[in-house]
């Protein structure tokens, strides 16, 4: 880059402002190179710390107590995923709906036009939130919805819910566990007498086989499994699918989800609006010219146009989800010991940035090493999300050249 | 606030992460010693004899366990869990250290099915209990003892003595540096690391060296966090910081603090090891661990099997914890009581007092108070 | 074919529909001030104004005693502005002059080096800095000068590190809407690039170069897991940054964590004054910076 050259007036002074200037080129060049060392720095530290207990049992391994070599990522990863699928599952279609609603439907009327003005203003401001703030409103609203509905307690099933299969957990002569149909949910306990209709967990039935006690066991293994003593209680619990609700949703996936979804919503709605008013106009009037109602026209032009840009911009939002943890440990607490990933939408789940942060809080320096770790597999999964997003656009943008 | 998404976002964590993922490469070369030695600690793990092993290594149980309470108790019962769920894996047990206190008030309101405690319930605990009919059984699992630590460059302080604590630690004229406790110690602040105001360990430490109506200071020397390990950490750091915890965090990081021997009552300097906690040597700061058990929760499959489990092995489980096992007589009470479900505290008087004394005196029959 | 009257029809519903999903955004920000504000008005029936704005004590869940709480507000917004102005000094200098560079000199290779460093930094997960501040700055850097293991300076350095991306992208776009018009008469004057940039790009770029400072600063006062990490429990009221600190969110967080949120207890009650007050001065100070950045955004386009 060369200077322009200008007329020489004075040619000691000129060329002392010349290398007044070549200097402070190369300072700000310094200054600015530090960004680079900055990050240099962060990611080699963080690696070498890392790499030694980075392997395929710590991808694969749970949590253990006091234990960093045997400890593994697995069920936080499974969190983090879950937990990051809902936040997107409820973000995205809202997120992007306002900013069709913000760039293609500014409305004439005029209570409409101010609404339209306030959330505009409104997004760009709710950007600027902290995100614990946003924990707080998670708690209050979906952990335990202002406390309306009352709270959880651990023998009693909950009033409000959705999906639940209850059983009668009893033990046979074999030790093993079968299970008993529940009728009435309030009887916490359930004598058995008499023969009665019994399950595996496989859920395949069969006839229960009562004996007294004291009289010889049955010597076949399956008729074993399938005998208990007269007297034997079976005590309720109950098996949740994966779509099990209730209120309020307490420290749940569900609740950190919908938390985060709150707390990215700005993004994807300014990203997608970004994507959408990069459509150019004339695509719009050609739309329109064609006699499409408005409606019609986002849907067939609009949205089909902009559509990679607001993916990239969804992608970018949810590694930003992945990555938070500020409102996890509001909505959900610090929880890192889970043997699996969450089982229904109503369980806690350890995430990513939770183990993390625990991890790097622990007093057994092992754990401080796996934590970094850990920040390797998170900045991979990162990695991965964006690269996504970089193929997305190139596909995008050799499509529209094509056309 | 604008968050921009230009064109080089994504590119930007392809180039970090390739660094990232050359390193993984290398990563996989060493993956084999790393996961056989895991392979190594399973067999060696699933060769123990299961407990009522007859049934085989793996069993179908299923259910969830809520564990909430003292910090101090959760290694012991998070070793359980480990344990437990090598022949039980479709139990789901949730282990939270938050403190005694925040662990009791869980308890009595129905929200846990068992409550770890590094102090006896108080009677303001077991009359919310009652109020929302909660019955429970009291299980002391073993000794601890409670470890006043500084740096290991911290080389003036010898010994403590309970009234040097008192000085170091009571609100009021609380000692501002190290000279205002000894004149011989250097004139620098002491920085204090002490467990939050829900952890059953500052009660007792509050109460054994301020008695009863004494408070802990709260100026901003003190530092108080409910997690250990943040007191260890502490402490580790600060050649004039002091903090007290449990044994088992003492013993697991003994390279980076050194435990102050204490002046007993009978006026010897005593540090904390397993056998002078043992021996009750160590006083005044030996101390029982507890949990308590909901006799509701006892009634389901899982949690009972889980007690049963976890008094088979407690030996092995306190001892894995780095605490002190109690003696047998005391144990095998315990799981009488357990068996015909003997609720109620040994720890209160009729009067609401707390009983004191040593475990083996008050364990008894004659002291329970429902 | 459809009847344009069925078009019409699907149109207002999806019209509603979108009016909608505009909405639930408002209610987020409604949401969030009704409950800060009638949780904070528990709190305030409780504790004096006057105690809890002009106190420089702040003791709750630090006695047992409830009774012997201390409410002065001071302690944890000097704890805040401590570690913010820390993130400041390394932030605004850094981002300044780099944006500067970016804009007025970086050749477009390095450019296509620089521009991704800053954006992976912007994208890094907080709570890996705070891993970065409290296992690598505090222990290799800090203590052997005489910091304590959780200190303010670490987290400052750390959240500095966060907004430095922030200030330079938001001070590059007020730098590049200046009009190459303006740069040219500067050349045209017989200036240097040096004069062009010092005395007359800058200039004219200040109230967004101001605006990005700002919005930077709301960032860092809003930071959560860098202090939680590295920043220490005690609420001090001081400006020495060798030792520990709490900042407003860091007590959210160790309430939330140390505890159940017992709702009706002070502690409770607390958790939505404090967050208030952060959401206020966070708010405040976002708005100020969008206003300032629409202004300039108005002078040239």
């Amino acid at each position: 880059m060369n200077d322009i050259q200008v007329p020489m007036v004075d040619p000691g002074r000129a060329k002392q402002r010349h290398t007044i200037s070549k200097l402070f080129r190369m300072a700000c060049m310094l200054v600015a190179v530090q960004a680079v060392v900055i990050l240099v720095i962060l990611l080699s530290t963080i690696f070498f710390r890392g790499i030694d207990h980075l392997s395929w049992s710590f991808i694969t391994g749970v949590h253990r107590d006091d234990n960093p070599d045997g400890s593994g990522l697995w069920p936080a990863i499974i969190g983090s995923i879950v937990i990051c699928a809902i936040c997107g599952l409820a973000a995205l279609p809202i997120g992007i709906g306002t900013a069709i609603f913000l760039e293609e439907f500014k409305p004439k009327h005029w209570l409409l036009r101010v609404f339209h003005n306030l959330v505009q203003l409104n997004i760009t401001n709710l950007a600027g939130v902290p995100s614990i703030v946003y924990g707080i409103l998670g708690v209050t609203t979906f952990v335990y919805m202002f406390g309306l509905i009352e709270s959880y307690e651990a023998n009693k099933a909950p009033s409000i819910e959705f999906g639940a299969r209850r059983y009668y957990q009893v033990r046979t002569a074999a030790k093993t566990f079968v299970w008993l149909p529940v009728e009435d949910k309030t009887i916490r306990l359930l004598e058995i007498n008499d023969p009665i209709e019994a399950m595996y967990p496989n859920g395949q039935s069969f006839m229960l086989n009562v004996i007294n006690r004291g009289d010889p066991k049955p010597d076949d293994a399956e008729l074993l499994g399938q005998t208990v003593y007269r007297g034997s209680k079976g005590s309720i619990f109950s098996k949740h699918p994966w779509y099990y609700l209730r209120l309020p949703f307490h420290k749940s996936v569900l609740s950190a989800g919908l938390t985060l979804a709150l707390v990215v919503l700005p993004i994807v709605i300014i990203s997608s609006q970004e994507a959408i008013r990069a459509v150019p106009d004339t695509m719009r009037d050609a739309g329109l010219g064609l006699g499409c109602t408005r409606w019609q026209m986002v849907r067939t032009i609009i949205l089909p146009a902009s559509i990679p840009g607001i993916m990239t911009g969804a992608i970018l939002a949810m590694s930003r989800a992945v990555g938070e943890a500020a409102p996890l440990l509001a909505v959900m607490g610090g929880i890192v010991s889970k043997r699996t990933g969450p089982e229904n939408l109503m369980d806690n789940a350890a995430a990513m940035p939770i183990t993390i942060y625990k991890w790097a809080r622990d007093d057994n320096p092992g754990f401080w090493e796996l934590s970094a770790s850990a920040i390797i597999v998170l900045l991979c999964l990162l990695l991965t999300m964006n690269s996504f997003a970089i193929l997305l656009r190139y596909w995008a943008e050799k499509k529209f050249t094509a056309n | 606030m604008n968050y921009r998404f230009n064109r080089y976002s994504p590119f930007a964590f392809c180039v970090a992460a390739c660094l990232l993922l050359c390193g993984c490469d290398s990563s996989k070369q060493a993956g084999p010693t790393a996961s056989d030695g895991a392979a190594v600690g399973e067999v060696a793990s699933n060769g123990d004899v299961a407990p009522g092993g007859e049934a085989g290594p793996v069993s179908e149980l299923a259910g969830k366990i809520a564990v909430e309470g003292s910090s101090t108790v959760a290694p012991i019962t998070n070793q359980a869990k480990e344990r437990f769920n090598e022949h039980y894996p479709d139990v789901e047990i949730s282990v939270s250290g938050d403190g005694t206190s925040n662990g009791f008030a869980s308890f009595v309101k129905k929200q846990t099915d068992i409550s770890d405690a590094s102090r006896p319930i108080k009677q303001k605990e077991l009359d919310q209990a009652q109020a929302n009919s909660v019955t429970f059984v009291e299980v002391p699992v073993a000794y601890d003892g409670l470890t006043i630590a500084v740096n290991p460059k911290n080389d003036f302080v010898k010994s403590l003595t309970v009234d040097q604590l008192a000085k170091i630690f009571r609100a009021g004229d609380e000692a501002k540096t190290w000279k205002d406790v000894n004149p011989e110690w250097p004139e620098e602040k002491i920085s204090i690391f002490s467990p939050g105001t829900g952890s059953g360990t500052y009660d007792y430490f509050s109460e054994v060296v301020l008695g009863k109506d004494g408070t802990l200071r709260s100026d901003n020397q003190i530092n108080l966090n409910e997690d250990d390990n943040i007191l260890v950490r502490g402490v580790a750091g600060d050649p004039f910081a002091i903090g007290y915890f449990g044994y088992s965090y003492y013993e697991r990081n003994m390279d980076d603090l050194r435990a102050v021997p204490i002046v007993n009552p009978a006026g010897n300097e005593v540090s904390p090891t397993k056998a002078t906690i043992e021996s009750g040597e160590y006083a005044p700061f030996s101390r029982p661990l507890f949990i308590y058990l909901n006799t509701e929760s006892l009634d389901k499959a899982e949690v009972e099997t889980f007690v049963d489990f976890y008094m088979e092995n407690i030996r092995e489980v306190v001892t894995a914890a780095n605490y002190v096992p109690l003696p047998d007589e005391i144990y095998a009470k315990a799981v009488d009581n357990v068996a015909n479900r003997v609720t109620g505290t040994h720890y209160l008087t009729e009067e609401g007092e707390k009983r004191e004394g040593p475990l083996s005196e008050v364990y008894q029959p004659a002291n329970l108070k429902k | 074919m459809r009847s344009s009257a069925v078009s019409k029809r699907n149109q207002a519903i999806v019209v509603a529909l979108l009016i909608f999903c505009a909405t639930i955004s408002v209610a987020t920000t409604l949401g969030i001030v009704t409950i800060l504000f009638k949780e904070s008005i528990g709190f305030f029936s409780r504790v004096n104004l006057s105690d809890f704005l002009l106190g420089t004590e702040w003791t709750i869940g630090r006695s047992k005693n409830p009774a012997d709480y201390q409410y002065g507000i001071w302690p944890l917004i000097s704890g805040t502005m401590r570690i913010t102005f820390i993130a400041m000094l390394i932030a605004i200098p850094l981002g300044l002059i780099t944006a500067v560079y970016l804009s007025e000199y970086a050749p477009r290779g390095v450019r296509a080096v620089l521009k991704p460093v800053l954006e992976i930094l912007a994208g890094m997960p907080t709570v890996v800095l705070g891993y970065f501040a409290v296992v690598v700055i505090t222990p290799t850097i800090l203590e052997p000068i005489g910091f304590k293991p959780y200190n303010a300076m670490a987290a400052g350095i750390a959240v500095g590190i966060l907004c430095l991306p922030l200030v330079s992208s938001l001070t590059e776009d007020a730098l590049q809407a200046v009009p190459n018009s303006l740069r040219e008469a500067a050349f045209g004057l017989g200036g240097t690039r040096f004069d062009s940039v010092v005395k007359i790009v800058v200039p004219a770029a200040m109230s967004g170069i101001v605006s990005a400072f700002l919005l930077a600063f709301a960032r860092a006062i809003g930071e959560t897991m860098i202090v939680a990490l590295a920043a220490g429990a005690i609420p001090t009221f001081t400006i020495d940054p060798r030792g520990p600190s709490q900042t407003m969110t860091g007590f959210i967080v160790e309430v939330f964590q140390s505890e159940d949120v017992i709702p009706g207890t002070i502690a409770y009650y607390s958790i939505y004054a404090v967050a208030f007050t952060l959401f206020l001065l966070t708010f405040i100070t976002t708005l100020f910076g969008q206003f300032i950045r629409r202004r300039y955004r108005e002078a040239y386009e």
